[in-house]
């Protein structure tokens, strides 16, 4: 598209990065079929088509008003405009680069900083989330319906995490809500991975959650922050060759994204890239192994297949996870429009609930149609969201499946 | 140049021009006032945009070299609240542009700077799958690849594919009575729709054909496919579903020449054979496409055809040896056949976004979408190639081949001066030469805006008088769209005068004004 | 017989008198046809001098001719490159021309899967009510520029405009044809064809009449073999005959000389036979159903109307209108529509819709 930044944003590294992408664009409107928002609300403003060009009048004029803010918050960053795009239009890294601006052009109002600060506070660390869920199954009576039924039930007895017998290592960060509300997850993958050979490691000394939380809601000074911490405490595991596995898609796609992030840290760039580089979501390390994988004793076998939006678009592996749970022997019943999020979308179903319920009641139905007995999903934020409404249970994949 | 008024961004001429078609006939209403605050009597919050900033991503549909910001957007959610929108315009004189996915290359969506633009893409239910009757009835905001998807468990499907087919939607379909890559076999729009309400700007539902193949009196459904908007605003469709063929398989063919692949098109047709999709693209839009799709296109080829047949699997088998007989004879430097489903799928798949997909090569570009007579391609693909070297651009070539319908593609730089208006002569160029060799100026795409002054070389002025004289007969003010499709006889008289001064006349028996 | 001959401009100048004049014109082609509709009151104007092919590229899949050429020999040329037109067009009496087919907008058997006559009309060349000659459409499939009065055309029973040229696409005819009966009762037929109508059968001919299903099975030899054993039944021998009988309403089932009207059923092809006394036959897969009944017309319509349909007294029965009634809007906007076209009212007027038009 024609596009006419200003001299002084043009003068910028990111500014140009920016032409670049507005220029990609064609505005040919494909995205807008992929997009979740768009199918729901049927605005163009809230597509990416319209989002672009939206950020695009805004860049341009130097002017934004809270219409721009507002659609561009409705945005649930789950990228399958990029992965419909013809023609390579990287809307993710365009949303990123401009939000900021933008918000200085049209601020976001005081209630919602605050909203967002809390949440941040919340969750974005191991020990706070943890606490965060003690105290909100405290007070549930008093919560709003919709976040009660969120709220996940206290976690049960875990088993013992395996000892460290394997010489080959695997690295398996702790992270922050899930090792809070599910922590089962990662033990189950742990043993799984014992039975296979490998050996996984909980590092010490890192940040406690990867930052998407942060980053996603615009604290990129503290994204940046956790992702250095991590670096730090991850590198030399990477170094040593292990796999860095995260069990929640939502991290994983965060984590390969390091090396952008700190891409203007003199010290720690080329760290980040290769933590980045050595990111495996679950279903890339054991798709090799799937020869030797079962469904777990007692696991449901006719399950409908959850893949989150950051598995499918940001890591591109759409399709993989169903695949590689029938090659285990799962019946895994169709499901139809696989590409349109949940409304999870981290943080978002909290900022956005009534259309984030509208998603997921979409989202259910689809998941529903052949009858399964339980949901299958790799990431925490899909599955807290659809087991607070879905009829059947919602389980992580990597709890289904044992190594034989 | 930021600003937020409207933005034809073109020469002191052509800017005079763009402006120009969107003036209605009578004077602007001075009522915008009263006319948006009736609509936001009638309408639910969400249902009306008014704010510039809001406004502003309804300025264009996929043409978005040609903008201009609209009085207000109504977004309703039903048919009511439709007809509600039409009656307050009425009232109030107010022009309408009725939008569906904004998909349309025309610029048949480009609002009317003292106009309403009516999206339809809220009404997106699919009514009914009937599969005994071979029917789906669906609101016109309903996607054209999501009738097919809902009719697939039957095993059936919606054949008219556009390109645009994951985003276009039904009722932008009909306006435009869209092809795509199967129309050759299994008809257009025009032939797979078999009953259509509408809503006139009187306000009035219009039935246009009939549960049955037909309906009573004059066969209204195809005049108001392909009417662009200004006839009715169409609310609800009752299309045609075909079986799925039993057998579909798709050979790719590379030529080292485009004329050998031209002339290997004519070819397979008077071999007889009706392929289900018979499509071209030239080395450039190759490499693009294969860039996005990782098809395996052979990406060193000066063109390539795919060629699909489809229907019984002996039929299909026997026709497949015959086609592949054909393109060797014409000097195919290599034939593929699809190994098996995923890959017909990703051979198309590259095909159908090959456009957008030529946004990796270039910033822009202008899609032609003239139809000449199949034995005229090769030759006409020549002159194109001609003209765009005359007019210092690139032109890539990706179209349906089979039915003569070209789709060049003038690649161009909207940031640079003067470029826009150089891509635009040009495609004048290629549109006149289309109907010299006795073709059309628009298959598929839509007069819309873009192709105004080339339907003043199309139609004589008696041709184009009758046409508005059967707009009238529906929309007497002229309200539905105006200063699209057709141009008016004024505009024509000036634009051939222009031909005059450069020393050509056409129709000089005709009078001018 | 005639010669082939151009009196295009004859025709419009004799067209513009007439307007000019308000002197109201009935187009006459063969005759064949001139049953169908409402009387018109007009002086005759015979469209027939005007005939012959003006170009034909089997090659390009489109033929062009004047509007008095006989169908026969427009199908004989076609035939002799191995096409056809896909809409098998009625010959009534064995006559019938080109314009006449437009102008009446009759299929045959094929219509579902071959299509209609306006599905194929690609352009016409035609005169207005004004005596201007209009050009619509072209020699291309794909064709949007300006509004589809082409196609318009067919079916309007000569009240928009007096044809002179006709382009129609051809397609190639198939290599190998065969027909199959079933017995069975006319529920049952439309019960098997809802099914077989989702497969993708080389199907070109359905039709029941006297406990008979006939099925009529196009395309190459072996898809042909492949279809006939999957759907069982038994080989007609004058398969041929058969089908030209059904397209020219030669079999007995349409005799003249039987009193009761001919109805003509437009409905959805697998909706529920209705509960009207006299005698039926099922053609175009169910959707087109001829009925010969005394049941007053009232009650016909309703049942057609029930279905989402609409019927049409094809033969016979008095001064009743013949089309299926429109609304007072769909009528007035009729009006408005052949009054763009012709404004003096001299084309065929009261053809379709009889003395209140169009």
């Amino acid at each position: 598209m024609e596009t006419h930044l200003p001299e002084a944003l043009r003068a910028t590294p990111e500014g140009r990065e920016m032409e670049r992408v507005l220029r990609a664009c064609v505005h040919c409107g494909f995205c807008n079929a992929a997009c979740p928002t768009y199918q729901l609300l049927g605005d163009e403003t809230d597509g990416p088509r319209g989002r672009i060009y939206l950020m695009k009048a805004a860049l341009e004029a130097g002017r934004a008003g809270p219409a721009t803010r507002r659609h561009l918050d409705r945005c649930l960053g789950c990228l399958a405009c990029e992965a419909t795009c013809p023609s390579g239009v990287r809307y993710g890294r365009l949303l990123e680069l401009a939000r900021p601006r933008i918000e200085t052009l049209a601020p976001t109002p005081a209630p919602q900083r605050l909203l967002r600060w809390l949440v941040r506070r919340a969750f974005a660390r191991r020990g706070r989330a943890a606490a965060a869920l003690a105290a909100g199954r405290l007070l549930r009576p008093l919560l709003p319906p919709a976040l009660r039924r969120t709220l996940p039930p206290r976690p049960g007895p875990v088993p013992p995490w395996p000892g460290p017998r394997h010489r080959r290592r695997v690295l398996l960060p702790a992270g922050c809500v899930q090792s809070a509300a599910a922590p089962a997850i990662d033990t189950a993958t742990a043993r799984l991975l014992d039975g296979l050979g490998l050996s996984a490691v909980r590092p010490e000394g890192d940040g406690g959650c990867c930052g998407a939380l942060s980053h996603h809601l615009g604290a990129t000074g503290e994204a940046r922050a956790l992702a250095r911490r991590n670096v730090r405490a991850w590198l030399p595991y990477v170094e040593a060759g292990a796999p860095l596995v995260l069990t929640a898609s939502g991290c994983a796609a965060h984590v390969r994204a390091y090396g952008e992030l700190l891409a203007d840290d003199p010290a720690l760039a080329d760290g980040a890239r290769q933590v980045a580089a050595a990111v495996r979501d679950p279903v890339e390390l054991l798709e090799p192994h799937a020869a030797r994988l079962r469904p777990a004793a007692g696991a449901p076998r006719r399950i409908a297949c959850h893949e989150p939006c950051t598995q499918r678009h940001a890591l591109g592996l759409a399709g993989r996870l169903e695949a590689l749970l029938a090659r285990v022997g799962f019946e895994t019943v169709p499901v139809p429009e696989p590409h349109l999020c949940c409304g999870s979308a981290g943080a978002w179903s909290l900022l956005h609930p009534r259309l984030a319920g509208r998603l997921r009641a979409r989202k259910l139905e689809r998941l529903t149609a052949g009858t399964p007995e339980a949901i299958a999903t790799a990431n925490i934020g899909c599955l807290l969201h659809l087991a607070a409404a879905a009829p059947v249970p919602v389980r992580h994949w990597l709890e289904l499946v044992s190594a034989g | 140049m930021p600003g937020s008024g409207p933005r034809c961004p073109q020469s002191a001429h052509s800017k005079a021009r763009t402006v120009d078609y969107v003036v209605n006939q009578k004077a602007p209403s001075t009522d915008a006032r009263a006319c948006l605050a009736a609509l936001r009597k009638a309408l639910p919050d969400d249902a009306l945009l008014t704010e510039a900033e809001a406004l502003r991503a309804y300025e264009c549909d996929a043409l978005s070299a040609y903008r201009a910001l609209p009085l207000a957007v109504a977004l309703p959610h039903d048919r009511a609240q439709v007809r509600a929108v039409l009656r307050i315009a009425r009232e109030h004189a107010v022009p309408v542009v009725a939008r569906g996915a904004g998909t349309g290359l025309s610029g048949g969506a480009l609002p009317h700077p003292q106009g309403i633009v009516l999206s339809l893409a809220r009404l997106d239910r699919i009514l009914e799958i009937d599969p005994r009757n071979r029917t789906a009835r669906v609101e016109p905001g309903v996607r054209n690849l999501a009738i097919s998807e809902a009719a697939r468990p039957y095993g059936l499907h919606y054949a008219p594919d556009p390109s645009s087919q994951i985003a276009c939607t039904i009722g932008g379909n009909i306006a435009e009575n869209a092809g795509g890559v199967h129309c050759l076999k299994h008809g257009l729009t025009v032939h797979n729709v078999l009953r259509i309400e509408a809503i006139t700007l009187s306000g009035e539902t219009l039935v246009a054909g009939g549960a049955g193949l037909d309906g009573p009196g004059y066969d209204l459904a195809a005049l108001l496919t392909g009417s662009e908007g200004l006839l009715a605003v169409v609310v609800e469709a009752t299309v045609r579903l075909l079986p799925l063929p039993e057998s579909a398989r798709v050979l790719l063919a590379a030529f080292a020449t485009v004329e050998a692949a031209a002339d290997a098109v004519a070819a397979i047709i008077a071999e007889g054979i009706v392929p289900a999709g018979l499509e071209m693209m030239d080395n450039p839009a190759i490499r693009a496409a294969e860039d996005f799709v990782h098809a395996g296109y052979p990406v060193e080829a000066a063109a390539i055809l795919l060629c699909e047949l489809d229907g019984a699997v002996a039929e299909v088998e026997a026709e497949l040896a015959r086609v592949r007989a054909v393109l060797e004879r014409h000097g195919a430097t290599e034939v593929r056949v699809a190994r098996d489903e995923a890959e017909r799928q990703r051979f198309w798949k590259g095909r159908k976004a090959a456009f957008p997909a030529v946004g990796r090569i270039s910033p822009d570009y202008y899609c032609m979408d003239g139809t000449i007579p199949r034995r005229e391609v090769g030759r006409v693909l020549a002159r194109i190639a001609g003209l765009a070297r005359e007019h210092g651009l690139r032109v890539v070539n990706v179209f349906h081949a089979g039915d003569g319908n070209l789709h060049p593609l003038i690649l161009y730089d909207a940031n640079a001066p003067g470029e826009l208006e150089r891509t635009e002569a040009l495609g004048r160029r290629i549109l006149e030469l289309c109907v010299e060799v006795g073709g059309t100026v628009t298959g598929e795409h839509g007069v819309g805006v873009e192709k105004l002054d080339p339907m003043c070389r199309q139609f004589d002025e008696a041709t184009l008088r009758q046409f508005h004289a059967l707009r009238e007969a529906f929309d007497p003010e002229r309200l539905l769209n105006p200063g699209k499709a057709v141009p008016t006889l004024a505009r024509c008289a000036e634009y051939n005068a222009m031909h005059v001064r450069a020393g050509r006349l056409p129709f000089p028996e005709l009078e001018r004004f | 017989m005639g010669a082939d001959a151009d009196h295009a401009e004859a025709l419009a100048a004799r067209v513009a008198e007439a307007a000019a004049r308000g002197e109201a014109l009935r187009i006459e082609g063969s005759g064949s046809k001139a049953f169908y509709g409402h009387p018109v009151k007009g002086v005759p104007l015979d469209a027939t001098v005007h005939r012959g092919v003006v170009a034909y590229e089997p090659s390009e899949l489109y033929v062009t001719a004047r509007a008095g050429t006989p169908l026969a020999d427009l199908e004989a040329l076609l035939a002799a490159h191995g096409q056809r037109l896909g809409c098998e067009p009625p010959r009534f009496g064995g006559r019938g021309t080109v314009g006449g087919m437009v102008a009446a907008g009759l299929s045959g058997p094929r219509r579902p899967w071959g299509g209609a006559v306006r599905d194929l009309v690609l352009g016409v060349r035609c005169v207005n009510g004004r005596g201007e000659t209009l050009r619509f459409g072209g020699q291309v499939i794909k064709n949007v520029a300006g509004f589809d009065a082409a196609r318009l055309m067919a079916g309007s029973l000569g009240t928009l405009a007096l044809l002179l040229e006709v382009t129609l696409r051809v397609g190639p005819a198939p290599a190998a044809m065969r027909t199959l009966v079933l017995a069975c009762t006319a529920d049952e037929a439309l019960e098997r064809l809802a099914a077989w109508g989702r497969l993708p059968l080389p199907l070109t001919g359905a039709c029941h009449l006297e406990g008979r299903l006939h099925l009529r099975l196009e395309g190459n030899e072996a898809a042909v073999d492949a279809a006939a054993a999957r759907l069982g039944g038994t080989a007609l021998d004058d398969a041929e005959a058969f089908w030209t009988g059904m397209r020219d309403h030669t079999l007995p089932f349409f005799a003249a000389d039987d009193p009761r009207p001919l109805w003509r059923l437009s409905v959805p092809p697998a909706a529920p036979q209705p509960a009207l006394p006299g005698d039926w036959l099922l053609d175009w897969g169910g959707a087109q159903r001829w009925l010969r009944s005394e049941v007053p017309a009232g009650t016909v319509r309703a049942a057609a109307e029930a279905l989402g349909g609409h019927a049409t007294r094809f033969r016979g029965g008095g001064e009743a209108s013949v089309f299926h009634p429109l609304p007072p809007a769909a009528r007035a906007l009729h009006r408005r529509i052949k009054a763009a076209f012709d404004p003096a009212g001299i084309l065929n007027p009261g053809r379709l819709y009889g003395p209140e038009g169009p």
